[in-house]
């Protein structure tokens, strides 16, 4: 019966324009990434390595398709829970919105059951969203630029990792930034499951997201103990599959917050979709 | 006390002697005439880089020599070589004009050599004052140690290993250098810092940096085509 009203979902929310702005946005924004970095990538790599040339002869070429993905993944992943709430944020409110909530609940499934499928649904975009992201900027990236060595430049350590040692970090940072999109997602979906309007569950959403990044950004010792609270902080650690030893500790410690993160919000969204009067 | 006092005196009075008695030219000489007994070479070499803040695993690579200075570094990977000492030669090295001095005899890893200060003359040479180990025995250079204007001290020590039964080139080279304090913009990355990496930065970056090159599989006076070094290359 659920896989029967995810199918439902799915067809309903590709059914909306609005599903297709993340993946047109990222067909768009990737290329455009890519041809820039063909032609200034060189400049750019020498500028972020201008300190280490001043001791080391650079052999070789380290502008791949393996650097440009983790940019652009870098760069993406503060960005894409936007696109993520504008499908995430209209699942519940936008039934609410067409006044269609009281004719789906009166289909032979529980409540439990809609709030569910629409949920996974919500995982599914998701999860669609983020393999768009690494066709893109990984396979593309690839074809494009060819492989190499990745290098990984922090503010105090340059890491650079052999061919033959990327390609599974990325699978595993694809895998690590869907479970962070994933709880933007169920966020969005918790917003969604309070009001009536799919646009208050998009903006909610992404006010905290801003807000979160923010208080996680600034260096003040206020914001210092705040900082292990918010859910932004981990999701950025996809990074550590990128880390030399990996810190696997840490790894553990921002799945395990991310994913009782991601039960927290579903399961108040539960709780508010099953007490709540349906009005529409 | 008094015998003691004489004893050192006696020594030190040996060592002068016999550090007049050499000409340090002459030395430096004999090593550029041992050097210039290899025309070219290919090399494979095994690089490892060990600097605090950089991780990288060991690289292999192929590097081709002509004399006086060509060089060429052939890599399937990427692969960092020290700026310094790189394309290090005895023939470019003495090339410049300078003086020299004996200084010491000093036994280095078991094998006794005369310790010479080179000073270049003239504003032309980044490096202020040099410091060679020389193993006269072999008349080769089994350490230096350069003051540079640009880039601090760089210690090179050598190992070397008979090819061919006749030539003497390095098995391995240990390159010790000043590495300046590192920034590494990250703005085009994207990169927020995270929690660990807002704390490293705080710490003191190690300034000294050490590469290793072991050399194996030489070619020797093979006749390598000029045409090879007008390739990229690495400098």
């Amino acid at each position: 019966m659920i896989l029967t009203l995810i199918r439902i979902e799915l067809l309903k929310i590709f059914r909306k324009w609005r599903t297709y702005i993340g993946f047109i946005a990222i067909g768009i924004l990737v290329p455009v990434i890519h041809t820039a970095m063909y032609y200034e990538g060189q400049e750019s790599l020498d500028f972020m390595t201008r300190n280490l040339q001043q001791s080391f002869v650079f052999v070789g070429n380290l502008l791949n398709g393996y650097f440009i993905s983790y940019i652009i993944l870098n760069a993406l992943t503060i960005h894409i829970p936007f696109l993520i709430t504008l499908v995430a944020g209209d699942l519940l409110a936008g039934e609410a919105t067409a006044g269609t909530y009281r004719i789906l609940l009166t289909r032979p499934v529980s409540r439990f059951q809609v709030v569910s499928s629409k949920f996974l649904t919500g995982i599914i975009y998701t999860n669609l969203l983020v393999l768009w992201l690494a066709v893109m900027s990984l396979g593309v990236g690839l074809l494009l630029f060819g492989i190499g060595e990745l290098i990984v430049i922090r503010s105090d350590t340059i890491i650079i990792l052999d061919k033959s040692d990327v390609i599974w970090r990325f699978m595993l940072a694809y895998g690590f930034a869907t479970l962070g999109m994933s709880v933007v997602c169920s966020l969005a979906f918790l917003f969604s499951s309070l009001v009536e309007n799919a646009i208050g569950p998009i903006i909610s959403t992404m006010a905290v997201i801003i807000v979160f990044i923010i208080i996680s950004a600034l260096d003040i010792d206020v914001f210092k103990s705040i900082q292990p609270y918010l859910f932004v902080n981990y999701i950025l650690n996809w990074r550590e599959f990128f880390n030399d030893p990996l810190d696997f500790p840490r790894i553990v410690e921002s799945v395990s917050i991310l994913l009782a993160h991601l039960v927290l919000f579903f399961g108040t969204a539960v709780y508010i979709f099953k007490k709540k009067d349906i009005l529409s | 006390m008094k015998n003691l006092f004489l004893v050192l005196l006696i020594l030190i009075g040996i060592n002068a002697a016999y550090s007049q008695s050499k000409n340090p030219d002459e030395i430096l000489k004999r090593v550029t005439e041992t050097f210039e007994m290899i025309k070219d070479y290919e090399v494979d070499v095994l690089i490892n880089v060990n600097v605090k803040f950089l991780k990288m695993p060991d690289r292999k690579a192929k590097i081709f020599y002509k004399q006086p200075d060509k060089i060429f570094v052939e890599s399937e990977g990427f692969a960092l070589l020290p700026k310094q000492g790189l394309n290090f030669s005895p023939l470019t090295f003495l090339q410049t004009a300078h003086t020299a001095l004996i200084d010491r005899v000093e036994e280095l890893n078991r094998i006794n050599t005369t310790v010479i200060k080179v000073i270049p003359i003239g504003n032309k040479s980044d490096i202020i004052l040099s410091t060679l180990w020389i193993d006269e025995s072999r008349n080769l250079i089994m350490k230096i140690e350069s003051s540079t204007k640009p880039d601090g001290s760089i210690v090179i020590e050598f190992q070397y290993s008979k090819i061919d039964d006749n030539f003497y080139l390095p098995s391995t080279i240990v390159f010790t250098f000043d590495v300046d304090k590192v920034y590494f913009p990250t703005g085009i990355t994207g990169e927020m810092n995270s929690e660990s990496e807002k704390k490293d930065k705080k710490n003191d970056i190690a300034k000294q940096g050490k590469v290793t090159i072991t050399y194996s599989n030489y070619k020797v006076n093979q006749g390598l085509s000029d045409e090879l070094f007008k390739k990229e290359s690495p400098n």
